[in-house]
């Protein structure tokens, strides 16, 4: 799964997140006892202890993302994420970064669709100085205008970066042709124009109506001892002022029901990097397990039919995968793969084939049976790091999945029958209705790809803003 | 990781293993049992409980230094072959009943070595002694396979190099800074050598470089030492041993002078990288250059990231590697120019900042921070045992002898702001280093004369 999803860098920390947390061993696996408790002002902690090696990780989420940016100010929960170790009530940005860096420290800070996320990790000896680090940042920001300007600048210049490599951008063009004006089809990190617009009281404000106490989840895992903890959070995070945060809404996306394509025109290109597909699932969608089993056989895996036709039999590409990025609303679904300029027809028609057959023939018995195996004989390295383990608490404790979606998934694995996975495939997998989003040499390829829909769009990658083009403010 | 070569897209936990430092009771802590088989190879093992998994590499001393004009990237393009059909194990088989039992593979060649790793739940070890001794002793060679796999391999290039500035700069790096020495040629293989190879230069490499002796296993996770010796009995021990690859001979000459080369493309942001050449891995220097490497690049508060980036703000980003390697080597310097800054511009500030080491020892604060960074590495690639097949598997074949690994604490502890400011003159000056940039140039400049 991870090998054909990592192609995707551009889909996002969800998708990330639900690679993590999608597989599941109850037989011999279950997540690590862990608790549960509120502090007075509404942050919901989670704490997790876990012996082997001696470090301690962070991960706090802010239960406001990307989905949350104002039209036209695309980037703005991104970069008020990035700004929180620029600079704090206690330490300059350059202070911040010594201190870090002097106990081999690692802090991170970002905002995908639906969450923004802050994490960090401590060698257990360091606690003291790592929780203070930790909680200085997320607290006591100050956003100065020169840190700002500094961040917003180097930003632009990393779309611009990233428009170099068609990998790296597709996601974003991917999102926003099949979301269009919805909040998901708007880039998490912003674009040419949209980071230009944003001023440091946009930030500011961004920061004081969402980043509080009772809009946030804290899960710490790690070689630690709970009872020592708990008054060492306390301390640090009780003192955060309770503000009341009206909860980001998400509305429900409705399918595609058309064709259409987007040609991105990336003049130096060889080969053609192409998705296709339509709205997917959400996270708690009942059917997830069935859907995991169903698409770890059509592209979620090595020998998946769509690797197996696209690489395998016919060497069009290096990979094929099809993923479904599923979040607090239904997230994309899509198929994915790239191949050079001559073969970007054949290899579209090729997995078009597959998709076609994923309905006409369904899955097999033995298919089943290996992707099953396959799903729980790859899952416990997820949980193998305290890394991971606090990630998956607070993932888990924002969508309000229960520690069964790991205890429980073996079982619910075992028991998808090809009934079920016949259902999944008719209601989850898109047949005729799909958006197609390529980038690679239009002089080359456009002729060849106008046969897939009658809806037909064009943009040059060096034009700024990625779908749809962006309106001056 | 731009030298490392995959059969997936898979990034798994590839450490730089050679720069860790380590607390002092470290070997207890993960102990290690190690045995050489009558063939010659030896198999490491690291029992660890915790997951229900194991985590296999198996590693040969064979890569693109052990190619040749016209058969570059062979050492990759064989990788991929590994997977392709043996005996008993025929085409496409292998992944499918791997995966059918709970396991999945990879596999990745550079310029000195070939590392073949699989990760299953502990019940299908013996499925996963089969399929190695199998591939091992049994490959085939379908002409039809080739054909296709050549096509994969083509667009992995075309992935990796062709449409990637980064890959793209880094080959022509790699082909400037070295005149004579193997590690001149791209690990993919140059696009005209991939088209091109031939059955009997397979067969060839074949014997060449997948002797058991030229091989070192490393087995972490939820396995014993005994259960693996025996399995290693049963299917490994009986594979017979042959001459591993010839030596390579060559010896770059020292560099006289600076080298510079350009890439004009289509590009909204130019590149810089910048070599410098420095011993190979077992080199006593290794522990201060690494010391000096992350006191100048690692995390915000490094020198260069704090005058390119956040001081002088004409770069988006600047980082260096150095992988594990048998000869003299390069480390890499990559400096991501913001748009329309001169790139010779944060070529200046680097090279001042190379000045200031030359000529002030750093601080004890730095040297300090340097080695807690170590330290706290150590534990990020020890804990998963992934990364400790990883890491035991390259101190055994890079330093020979994976107790090196539990000796670094000791030799980064012996380092000196004296041993630190040494390596900063040795290796960092002018006449040492090749420099690559990339230009940016849109399609209607291309028309101008």
């Amino acid at each position: 799964m991870i090998r054909s999803q990592r192609f995707l860098q551009a889909f996002t920390l969800a998708a990330a997140l639900q690679i993590l947390c999608s597989f599941a061993s109850a037989q011999t696996l279950h997540i690590p006892p862990h608790e549960k408790y509120v502090l007075k002002n509404g942050l919901t902690v989670l704490l997790l202890e876990k012996r082997g090696v001696p470090l301690i990780n962070f991960y706090a989420i802010v239960k406001t993302g990307a989905a949350a940016d104002p039209a036209g100010e695309e980037g703005l929960a991104s970069i008020t994420a990035g700004l929180l170790r620029k600079g704090t009530k206690n330490r300059t940005a350059q202070q911040f970064s010594a201190d870090l860096d002097y106990i081999g420290g690692t802090f991170e800070s970002e905002a995908g669709p639906d969450f923004s996320s802050v994490s960090a990790e401590f060698l257990t000896k360091d606690l003291d100085r790592g929780v203070n680090l930790f909680a200085d940042a997320l607290l006591h920001p100050t956003f100065s205008k020169e840190e700002a300007d500094k961040l917003l600048a180097q930003a632009l210049d990393g779309v611009r970066g990233a428009k170099d490599d068609p990998q790296q951008v597709l996601g974003y063009y991917y999102d926003g042709y099949l979301y269009g004006t919805h909040p998901y089809g708007r880039p998490a990190g912003g674009d040419e124009l949209s980071l230009t617009n944003i001023q440091r009281e946009s930030i500011t404000s961004f920061y004081e109506t969402n980043y509080a106490p009772g809009n946030t989840v804290l899960a710490v895992a790690g070689e630690f001892n709970a009872a020592e903890m708990r008054p060492k959070l306390e301390d640090v995070f009780g003192a955060w002022t309770a503000r009341s945060v009206k909860p980001a809404l998400i509305p429900t996306a409705s399918p595609v029901k058309t064709r259409r394509l987007l040609l991105v025109d990336k003049v130096d290109a060889t080969q053609t990097y192409f998705a296709l597909g339509n709205v997917g699932v959400a996270r708690n969608d009942p059917d997830r397990v069935p859907i995991r089993v169903v698409n770890t056989i059509f592209g979620g895996r090595f020998t998946s039919e769509l690797n197996e036709a696209l690489r395998v039999e016919s060497g069009y590409s290096y990979g094929a995968s099809s993923f479904f990025d599923s979040r607090k609303a239904p997230g994309p679904f899509g198929i994915f793969s790239f191949t050079k300029n001559e073969t970007t027809a054949p290899a579209i028609d090729k997995a078009l084939e597959v998709l076609q057959k994923l309905h006409k023939d369904g899955v097999t018995e033995e298919q089943l049976k290996s992707a099953k195996s396959y799903i729980k004989g790859q899952f416990p390295p997820n949980i193998e790091t305290s890394r991971q383990l606090a990630q998956i608490i607070a993932t888990h404790e924002f969508y309000g999945l229960g520690d069964d979606e790991i205890n429980q998934l073996e079982a619910r694995v075992d028991a998808v029958t090809p009934e079920a996975a016949r259902q999944v495939i008719q209601k989850h997998f898109p047949a005729e209705n799909l958006v197609f989003v390529l980038i690679g040499k239009a002089s080359e390829i456009g002729p060849a790809v106008k046969k897939y829909a009658e809806k037909q769009d064009a943009r040059p990658i060096s034009e700024p803003g990625f779908w749809p083009p962006p309106q001056k403010k | 990781m731009k030298n490392m070569w995959f059969r997936l897209a898979m990034m798994a936990l590839f450490c730089c293993a050679s720069l860790l430092s380590v607390p002092v009771n470290a070997q207890q802590e993960f102990p290690v049992v190690s045995r050489t088989l009558k063939n010659g190879m030896k198999v490491l093992v690291q029992t660890d409980h915790s997951i229900p998994n194991v985590a296999l590499y198996i590693f040969y001393r064979v890569g693109s230094r052990n190619e040749g004009a016209g058969t570059t990237g062979l050492s990759h393009f064989f990788e991929h072959m590994m997977f392709n059909g043996a005996k008993k194990y025929g085409p496409g088989e292998l992944d499918k009943v791997m995966e059918a039992n709970g396991g999945s593979n990879n596999a990745y060649t550079t310029r000195d070595v070939t590392v073949y790793q699989d990760w299953f739940p502990r019940s299908a070890l013996p499925l996963i002694y089969d399929i190695e001794a199998d591939r091992i002793q049994n490959l085939s060679f379908d002409p039809q396979k080739i054909k296709s796999e050549r096509e994969v391999v083509a667009s992995e290039r075309r992935l990796r190099t062709d449409n990637d500035n980064g890959g793209l700069l880094d080959e022509q790096l790699w082909a400037t800074a070295y005149l004579a020495h193997p590690y001149q040629w791209p690990v993919v293989g140059w696009m005209s050598d991939i088209e091109h190879w031939t059955i009997d230069q397979l067969k060839h490499h074949f014997e060449m470089g997948y002797s058991p002796n030229n091989a070192t296993m490393v087995v972490a996770g939820d396995a014993s030492p005994e259960e693996i010796f025996q399995l290693c009995e049963k299917y490994i021990e009986s594979i017979p041993t042959h001459a591993p690859p010839p030596p390579v001979v060559t010896v770059e000459s020292e560099q006289l002078g600076e080298r510079r080369l350009i890439v004009r493309k289509p590009s909204q942001l130019p590149l810089v990288l910048v070599a410098y050449h420095i011993p190979q891995t077992k080199s006593a220097d290794f522990y201060a250059i690494n010391v000096l490497r992350t006191v100048l690049f690692q995390g915000e508060s490094s020198r260069m990231y704090q005058r390119l980036v956040d001081k002088d703000q004409i770069a988006l980003d600047v980082s260096s590697s150095v992988e594990p390697a048998f000869d003299p080597t390069i480390i890499e310097i990559a400096v991501q120019p913001k748009q329309n800054v001169d790139p010779q511009k944060c070529e200046k500030a680097m090279y001042e900042e190379f000045e200031n080491v030359r000529n002030t020892p750093v601080s004890d604060t730095e040297l300090e921070k340097a080695k807690n960074i170590r330290l706290a590495e150590f534990y990020r690639e020890m804990r998963t045992i992934n990364g400790r097949a990883n890491t035991i598997g390259t101190y055994e074949v890079f330093f020979g002898d994976y107790t090196k690994l539990f000796d670094a604490a000791k030799n980064y502890s012996a380092v000196t702001k004296a041993d630190v400011q040494r390596v900063a003159k040795a290796y960092f000056g002018a006449n040492n280093r090749t420099v690559a940039t990339l230009i940016p140039e849109n399609a209607d400049e291309k028309a101008k004369p």
